[in-house]
């Protein structure tokens, strides 16, 4: 940026507009820095499918190593938190859908519909991870 | 930006009257489309998951050379990757700057090409074999 002040020396710090700090941390703040840190775990997540696709589509043994890892306590806690960060983030984004079409702002419904995603995130993984367990 | 020392005009009198972005909002309709298509896709998926933790190898591999898993997984692996690399790119850009944001979007490019050919073409092996 060119600077069009004619005085030496440093620089002027710019004008920031107000930032974190300033504000009281608010449940729409709250869940607008989830929905980004589900979306950047769902980035690396999804490793875990390619690996299931490429192991399925591999012969039987290889396949079975995947199974197996799946199957363990550290692949089934990986599992668990894809589900959340997959179903918080979906949730999350129908509500800025909303949002962005122009509803839903108002002050006590846009809290409302920050506390829905956050439960409901918690209730549709527990949900589908009962029927995954009642299935098998 | 390169610096103007003879000119007089503020950043923002050099950049007024040379029209909109135009292109602009290019990404931002794109996470919006991928977004709208991975709602019900999202849930086929899980849908398809469920379905498939009851099967073993054999019964995995059948269920994928179905057409409808097969066409509901290369559209979930498709808007997803296309989602994922458009919302890891505007992370990049608020908090990455100088070089180090080039190098950074080009190996977001990459990765999600990567990570898109090499689901597509082991599904359609599973489907095709």
């Amino acid at each position: 940026m060119a600077s069009s002040d004619a005085l030496p020396g440093p620089r002027r710090p710019r004008p920031l507009s107000p930032h974190l700090s300033v504000y009281r941390l608010t449940m729409t703040m709250a869940m607008s820095i989830v929905h980004r840190i589900t979306g950047a775990a769902l980035y690396v997540g999804v490793l875990l499918l390619a690996w299931f696709l490429i192991a399925a589509s591999a012969d039987a043994a290889t396949f079975a190593v995947f199974s197996g890892f799946i199957q363990s306590f550290i692949g089934r806690l990986m599992l668990f938190g894809f589900t959340w960060a997959l179903f918080h983030h979906l949730i999350g984004g129908i509500r800025h859908i909303v949002w962005d079409s122009g509803y839903g702002l108002d002050a006590p419904l846009r809290d409302q519909m920050a506390w829905a995603t956050l439960i409901g995130g918690f209730a549709l993984t527990i949900v589908v991870w009962g029927v995954g367990y009642a299935v098998r | 930006m390169a610096e103007h020392p003879s000119d007089l005009r503020t950043p923002l009198g050099r950049v007024r009257f040379l029209g909109a972005a135009r292109t602009g909002t290019t990404d931002a309709w794109f996470v919006h489309v991928t977004s709208i298509a991975l709602i019900p896709l999202t849930v086929g998926f899980v849908w398809l998951i469920l379905d498939l933790l009851r099967k073993d190898y054999n019964g995995v591999r059948a269920e994928l050379a179905r057409p409808i898993p097969a066409i509901l997984l290369l559209a979930f692996i498709l808007a997803g990757i296309v989602h994922m690399e458009l919302g890891m790119r505007s992370i990049i850009v608020d908090y990455i700057n100088g070089q180090s944001r080039a190098w950074a979007l080009a190996a977001n490019t990459l990765f999600a090409a990567l990570l898109a050919l090499a689901c597509v073409y082991a599904t359609l092996r599973i489907a095709f074999t």
